[in-house]
């Protein structure tokens, strides 16, 4: 276990200079920088209202980054975090509208984000049974099952699971006693503390616990860890399983808390920012959260930008892509440095 | 043995009669805060074999990639011919007539021969590969080298080392360099390769060429070097020209005190711990399936299995790790026998072992010393409490005890394994492995790559384990080894283990064994 500052030093750096360069291009569409960054600050930071909106941006990123991070740890690329997410959601619906207004509330918010943590799971799980019994690459097949998830999605909300007598392709409106409740008068909901108490039971799980340790040892060097008695597949396949059930439960969160309803683009690409906010994280979950604060802030101030200082809201995706472009540089540089010596 | 010391070394070169093709003076480097090189002073000749001696950390291979344009040097000089040079990139050393043979194959394994002949060969304006003319011409190169060369068509991936290593031979001489570096050629070859090996360098030599090359081995260097030049922490420490007579003074030289004699002192030898019965393993393409074979190996003993690489030393420890399921035959552990799906079961069993891959198999570079020394079935039980949570802060303890006793030298416990040097890694592993206490330790290559210090502190534990009643097996290639630890000895030849020799064991009968010439009498 090293320090969590030393390991994100590189994150740091990649933002500094990514905030840089996005400066210089919105020099150079003839906006002055410091009034684009200073609504930038103002939108995601200025009010109380804003700063709970940073953590509704925040708390998907949350949960779909840590699903990543646990993944990639395990050296396996679940790029299908897009897919378990919708399916979770899905399955949140569908819980609901099966067991409708029958439970109390605290009752049915379990059976509800449990139904979407599994949905996930399940949806992972066929990648990584394929994976580690077959050999199938896991990229391909989790990109594969993202499309799957959405064609899914699609189909439902416009039949089976539409709204009755409603036009739009979408779902019912939750019953209220699957909203999640809100914690304040802004839109800050409980979602966001149960993001922050995953975080911090994966960190723990991660650094403290035996499994966390055999996870980590399986995929840094399955073949070390073979010799030492983990069961390598065995943890490969429950942080797979684990991954997809944090996606699921953001997906379960977001409709419990947000929308309320589902319909086809119910997610904005959570699960393809989420690869970011895990690398930006370092993969550690705690780092993770930070790096979802730091999304979820550009997020929640872009359109303050696009208001006050006229500066296209795609500017946020310009730093976004830079971060990852410098962690990336960075990240070869450490190894290369590493080897020549 | 002419032998200059310390004093005249440093004084300034360039006062020989003929001019020497490549020289060096002064040279240094430094990474960070280590001093890799303390000011290099040295003279290669034309048309000779120098050997470059010295521990692992010395200095060789760093000096030998700043000749080759690889690295370079903080501060000093190169001369080619009497003229300064500055290398700015292997392709400029190349061009220059220097090129590097690594240790480490530089070839990729997916493609085929002549595809990875053709990195080289390829004219720099040429970017149509025309597989017809690149095959004439590696053919053609060849035998100007007087090399054979493995099938164009293969896949790199499917060739022996050794003729990977011709490989690598072939393409550092296709621009026909005056001066060839290798670093550690031998430590891959079997004896035969080394060999062939040796005369392809004297041939080399007699066209001229100089041939530089790094080297552990003393028995090489006396048999190939005309000169030698040692180095011991990044300094020049002695220099020699053949016949170098007493090899003493330069081990001395290179090890900075005596060399000790090892002795092992007689073993108690208790009850059989482990043995297998006519094992028989699955035929696999790259590997040489056990045929049938029979051991047992008792307690406070040392079982050396010697052998040429590649002759079932991996398959016998992944059977031995319980990582490769048996054909037939079976193994038993205190005459139990184990059906063993995995390592965990052979752990359990009471099994320790040492992987012949440190760095890929014995360690997770990424992770620190501590997580290293606790990367073991029955340590990660001791240390794990309820609710599976670790005992970081007694496995901390538990591992800065370790670090000292096994003196590893480490900047501290949180450091990335990777970080260590080889000697340093092997002294963890074996730390870890005997910390579990083992009943069985099964050790293969312990030695690979170590320098003498790591290697003596390796035989001095794998000894002082079998006195404390381990039944040790020992893998190994390196004859020397082998016998200096061994109580009984049998050797490994395409998948089928000799007869068990006992002490006093004759090294030709052994060598005889280990080429094949007694496999069908042992029958």
């Amino acid at each position: 276990m090293r320090p969590a500052i030393a390991e994100l030093t590189p994150s740091l750096f990649a933002i500094v200079l990514a905030l840089g360069v996005s400066a210089v291009v919105v020099w150079l569409t003839g906006s002055s920088p410091a009034a684009a960054f200073a609504a930038l600050l103002e939108g995601a930071f200025g009010s109380r209202d804003s700063l709970a909106e940073v953590t509704v941006k925040a708390c998907p990123l949350t949960l779909t980054g840590l699903a990543v991070a646990l993944a990639f740890r395990a050296n396996l690329w679940n790029i299908g975090v897009e897919g378990q997410l919708l399916v979770g959601a899905l399955a949140m619906a569908a819980a609901a509208q099966v067991v409708g207004s029958s439970l109390p509330k605290p009752l049915a918010l379990l059976v509800g984000l449990g139904a979407a943590a599994a949905g996930g799971a399940l949806w992972a799980a066929l990648p990584a049974v394929l994976r580690l019994r077959r050999g199938v690459n896991e990229v391909i097949a989790t990109i594969m099952l993202n499309f799957v998830a959405a064609a899914v999605l699609s189909y439902l909300v416009q039949g089976p699971l539409m709204e009755p007598g409603g036009r739009y392709p979408q779902t019912e409106a939750l019953p209220p006693e699957f909203v999640l409740p809100r914690l304040a008068p802004y839109r800050l909901h409980l979602g966001f503390p149960v993001a922050l108490l995953a975080a911090v039971a994966l960190q723990f799980g991660l650094f403290r616990t035996r499994h966390g340790f055999e996870l980590r040892a399986a995929g840094l060097n399955p073949a070390a860890a073979r010799l030492a008695g983990i069961p390598v597949e065995r943890r490969l396949f429950w942080a797979f399983v684990l991954s997809g059930a944090f996606a699921g439960l953001a997906g379960g969160i977001e409709l419990s808390a947000i929308t309320r309803r589902l319909y086809e683009r119910f997610s904005p690409g959570w699960g393809y920012t989420a690869i970011a906010v895990g690398l930006l994280g370092r993969l550690s979950p705690l780092g993770v959260v930070a790096a979802a604060l730091f999304f979820g802030a550009l997020d929640a101030g872009s359109n303050a930008m696009q208001r006050a200082a006229g500066v296209s809201a795609v500017v946020v995706y310009v730093i976004q892509g830079c971060v990852i472009l410098f962690l990336a540089t960075f990240e070869r540089w450490r190894r290369a440095s590493a080897q020549g010596s | 043995m002419p032998l200059t010391t310390d004093e005249a070394v440093s004084s300034p070169c360039g006062s020989t009669p003929e001019e020497p093709l490549l020289e060096v003076r002064g040279i240094c480097k430094r990474y960070g805060p280590v001093v890799a090189l303390d000011g290099v002073h040295a003279a290669f000749p034309r048309g000779e074999v120098h050997a470059i001696l010295g521990e692992n950390g010395a200095g060789k291979t760093t000096l030998m990639r700043i000749l080759a344009g690889e690295e370079t040097a903080d501060g000093g000089q190169i001369y080619l011919d009497g003229q300064p040079v500055h290398f700015r990139s292997p392709y400029s050393a190349r061009r220059h007539g220097i090129s590097m043979v690594h240790q480490h194959f530089a070839l990729a394994d997916s493609l085929t021969v002549a595809e990875n002949l053709a990195l080289t060969l390829a004219e720099p304006r040429e970017w149509r590969l025309r597989r017809r003319a690149l095959a004439e011409r590696a053919q053609y190169w060849a035998k100007v080298v007087g090399l054979e060369v493995p099938p164009l068509a293969s896949p790199v991936g499917d060739l022996s080392v050794g003729a990977r290593q011709r490989l690598e031979i072939l393409k550092a001489l296709v621009r026909g360099p005056r001066v060839l570096i290798l670093d550690e050629p031998t430590a891959v070859l079997t004896p035969q390769e080394t060999e062939q090996l040796f005369a392809l360098v004297r041939r080399l030599r007699s066209q001229e060429r100089t041939i530089l090359f790094i080297s552990h081995k003393l028995a090489e260097v006396r048999d190939l070097a005309d000169r030698v030049t040692v180095l011991r922490q990044g300094r020049v420490v002695a220099q020699a020209r053949a016949p170098f007579g007493n090899m003493q003074t330069l081990v001395e030289a290179m090890v900075g005190e005596p060399q000790m004699e090892w002795a092992r002192p007689p073993a108690q030898i208790g009850q059989e711990r482990l043995s297998l019965d006519r094992v028989c393993t699955d035929a696999d393409p790259f590997g040489t399936p056990l045929r049938s074979v029979s051991l047992s190996v008792r307690a406070g003993e040392i079982f050396g299995i010697a052998g040429v690489d590649g002759n079932g030393q991996r398959e016998l420890f992944e059977v031995l790790a319980g990582m490769r399921p048996l054909k037939s035959g079976s193994l038993r552990i205190h005459g139990t026998t184990v059906a063993a799906r995995d390592p965990k079961d052979l752990l359990d069993a009471g099994v320790g072992l040492v992987p012949p891959d440190r760095r890929r198999e014995g360690l997770v570079s990424e992770m620190s010393v501590v997580e290293n020394l606790l990367l073991h079935r029955r340590t990660l039980a001791r240390f794990t409490r309820r609710y599976a949570i670790l005992d970081w802060l007694a496995a901390r303890r538990y591992a800065q005890r370790l670090v000292e006793e096994y003196s590893i030298r480490v900047p501290d416990l949180e450091s990335e394994a990777a970080t260590l040097s080889g000697g340093n890694q092997q002294r963890l592993i074996l730390a870890r492995e005997l910390a579990a206490r083992p009943q069985i330790l099964v050790a293969a290559y312990p030695t690979r790559g170590l320098d003498f210090a790591a290697t003596q502190f390796v035989y001095r534990t794998l000894a002082a384990s079998a006195a404390a009643g381990t039944a040790v097996v020992l893998i190994s290639t390196d004859l020397e080894e082998i016998l200096a630890l061994s109580d009984r000895v049998a050797v490994l030849y395409r998948g089928k283990l000799s007869k068990s020799l006992a002490p006093p064991i004759d090294p030709v009968r052994l060598g005889a064994l280990m080429a094949g010439l007694e496999a069908d009498s042992a029958r």
